[in-house]
């Protein structure tokens, strides 16, 4: 089943201008954004999130938990594929074709899913480069950091579920459309990872009684570890929240840096995430702090040692 | 940022506005005490969300504690909704568990103190 992954994510949110004013600090190109009726926010490549008003007759239903993640729209690579989504869920469930040709239903847990053609656009933007000794990734003269440099979300990676039924989710994600499980969190549960995407995970399920059902965190690629720290950074410097690193997490690699949100989940910075391929041999470790992080660390304001002596246990102490 | 000194004193009634919520930093406690005036009451409260052992911090930005209708106050890691005047979470992960009061004192000029400074440090 080629799948891609997450284009789109809509949500139906409380305070809609709080979500743009939270989604452009974070680094999202604002499209067809008014504070009545919402908008559409975009990374780099076109794949983003949509946020109307939690009543918003154009969204579909809403899970009983209030959940806000409302649809999850998947990219798939061609009409092909496309197609062979529609005859799979075809066989035990209602699948509508729209009239912009995507599909339309819900996996087994009742969450809103669609299918289409992806609309991403590849991008021709190079990854961040280390020097390492004898082995510069960087031409000379080339800086590995500048104050002001670009530090956006390039692409949406992920999407974290609370769900009642892991074995329910699995048997949707993995047998019906494929995916494969990269590595479990024993006590949490499986990372999943669509069959046209080598990324260690695009779906994470969380075990959690029925009434916690709905979205935990989503997450957007950025070029490489010093875009996500700078980006975190100018989150930090603003005002808004940390509630999570930022750190580097062992199953995927990735580096993480979570941010509290209007939309009523975190959202992350993600960075330098692992790659996978049929060969792999998926890895479990029961979840907890050891096997959540490689390190995690805590933002501070800037400093530097100076100003001269007059420290504590200086003269004046 | 809103500092606190030894007499607890955290800020006037006149600086926080009908319906409006601040945190704020008070020396010796690792989190934040949330402040919210609502219904001619004001109500003092960790900024701590019970979902998670421990408790983690609710805002999404600084002061942003309130949900979006501003009815209550909202964890905007996962949304969990708490009742303004007792605490108690009626919607999302933590459901049925409650935030922990922090007594607060009025003096007659206005001024809102906790009722109990903390003495040492809490770890
Ligand atoms: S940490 Fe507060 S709702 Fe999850
Ligand atoms: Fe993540």
């Amino acid at each position: 089943m080629q799948i891609i992954g997450p284009d789109l994510l809509i949500f139906g949110v409380d305070d809609v201008p709080a979500c743009h004013e939270f989604l452009t600090a974070y680094g999202l190109e604002t499209t067809d954004y008014t504070p009545e009726k919402g908008g559409t926010f975009l990374a780099l490549d076109g794949t983003g999130l949509v946020i109307r008003a939690r009543n918003d007759p154009s969204l579909p239903p809403a899970l009983k938990t209030g959940s806000t993640l409302r649809l999850q729209v998947l990219g798939v690579v061609d009409e092909d594929a496309l197609n062979a989504v529609e005859a799979e869920l075809s066989r035990d469930r209602q699948v509508l074709r729209l009239a912009d040709g995507s599909l339309r239903t819900q996996d087994d847990q009742g969450f809103e899913l669609a299918f289409r053609v992806t609309t991403r656009k590849p991008l021709d933007l190079p990854g961040e480069k280390v020097n390492a000794p004898y082995a510069p990734a960087r031409a000379a003269n080339a800086l590995g950091v500048t104050q002001d440099m670009p530090a956006k979300p390039r692409t949406l990676s992920h999407l974290v579920l609370f769900v009642p039924d892991i074995e329910g989710a699995v048997g949707f994600y993995r047998d019906r459309l494929g995916f494969r499980i990269t590595d479990t969190l024993t006590g949490a549960g499986p990372f999943l990872r669509p069959q046209a995407n080598a990324d260690h995970h695009t779906h994470f399920f969380i075990r959690t009684p029925p009434y916690m059902q709905g979205i935990e965190h989503l997450a957007f690629h950025l070029g490489g570890p010093t875009e996500l720290m700078l980006a975190g950074s100018r989150m930090m410097e603003q005002g808004y929240e940390s509630f999570w690193g930022p750190g580097r997490h062992k199953f995927g690699s990735n580096w993480f840096w979570y941010f509290k949100s209007p939309l009523a989940c975190n959202v992350e910075f993600d960075a330098d995430m692992d790659t996978h391929d049929d060969d792999w041999a998926p890895r479990e470790a029961p979840m907890g702090p050891e096997a959540s992080q490689a390190f995690l660390l805590q933002w501070r304001a800037k400093w530097a040692p100076g100003g001269g002596p007059g420290g504590p246990g200086g003269p004046k102490d | 940022m809103s500092e606190v000194t030894d007499s607890g004193f955290l800020c006037r009634l006149d600086d926080l506005a009908e319906g409006e919520a601040r945190g704020f930093d008070v020396p010796g406690l690792r989190a934040k005490v949330i402040v919210v005036r609502r219904g001619g009451g004001v109500h003092g409260w960790r900024d701590l969300c019970p979902h998670y052992a421990g408790g983690t911090p609710m805002a999404w930005k600084r002061d942003a504690y309130l949900n979006g209708a501003r009815t209550h106050l909202a964890c905007h890691a996962h949304g969990a909704w708490f009742e303004i005047e007792t605490g108690v979470c009626v919607q999302g992960p933590c459901l049925g568990k409650r935030l922990t009061r922090v007594p607060l004192r009025l003096d007659d000029k206005g001024g809102i103190h906790l009722e109990r400074p903390p003495k040492g440090r809490e770890i």
